[in-house]
């Protein structure tokens, strides 16, 4: 069992997600899309959330995969 | 401890007013110079306008809390990367482009130098504080891609500084390498 952590507009939640061996970024954007459209992710229930919602994002995968984040890109600082 | 914060811009310059009290000595490195654009979104006071940024936080915070740093107002490149962090017990990558990013990435790790970075959104609802084991850079969308130009972005700007600086007083005093996410309404510490 793996989580994933979603942030979106601001917001960040977790969302458990079984995983049989590496998930592709885009099914990962699309689970994505699907649970948060659906209700499914605590904290984070966008039911018109866009299809395109998640493009340009991107995904971390820390603690072995075992942590994901799917963010917006930060590129700023200065 | 010798911190070198690279970038003193929006997160770079907050951050440094943030560090103040560290039992630390403060370099500061950027190359660009303040426009009045940035007083909007920045720790630079009207007075500073037309200075090097490095050169003018050192100035602001000699003269507003009598804290010494040190400046350099110049590109960081492959060149100078070495130079300009010499001695440095802890690097602060406070860039805006991906390219200077990767250069401090890799002169740290081939000198084994604790580094960590910062970066934010572009529509200034997210941001990150993380070490250099576990972060990559991400691209602008275009060159030049701007952001918060007209301060709409202080308040996130304010909260990622506050967990940037808390880091990096974490680090100081108990040698603790934390990343945080930062949000609008929570700060994560994520490790």
């Amino acid at each position: 069992m793996a989580i994933l952590n979603i942030t979106y507009n601001g917001l960040s939640a977790d969302y458990p997600i079984e995983m049989d061996g590496r998930v592709s970024d885009a099914d990962i954007k699309r689970i994505a899309l699907e649970v948060v459209r659906s209700g499914e992710v605590p904290g984070l229930a966008l039911p018109h959330l866009p299809a395109a919602a998640f493009d340009g994002f991107v995904i971390d995968r820390l603690q072995n995969g075992q942590r994901l984040y799917l963010r917006p890109k930060v590129p700023f600082g200065a | 401890m010798r911190i070198v914060i690279l970038g003193v811009g929006a997160l770079g310059s907050t951050t440094a007013v943030l560090c103040r009290a560290l039992d630390a000595t403060l370099v500061f490195v950027d190359f660009d110079k303040v426009e009045s654009k940035n007083l909007l979104a920045q720790a630079f006071v009207k007075q500073s306008l037309g200075k090097n940024k490095a050169e003018a936080l050192k100035a602001q915070l000699l003269n507003f809390y009598g804290t010494k740093a040190e400046a350099f107002g110049v590109r960081v490149t492959k060149d100078n990367v070495e130079q300009l962090t010499k001695d440095a017990g802890l690097i602060v990558d406070c860039f805006d482009n991906a390219e200077s990013r990767r250069i401090v990435s890799e002169h740290a790790r081939a000198k084994n130098v604790p580094l960590v970075h910062a970066a934010i959104s572009g529509d200034g609802s997210f941001g990150l504080v993380r070490w250099d084991a576990r972060f990559t850079p991400d691209a602008e969308d275009h060159a030049g891609q701007a952001t918060c130009e007209g301060g709409e972005h202080l308040p996130m700007i304010g909260l990622l500084s506050a967990a940037l600086a808390r880091t990096i007083q974490d680090f100081v005093t108990k040698q603790e390498q934390r990343d945080s996410m930062v949000g609008l309404k929570s700060i994560t510490v994520t490790s």
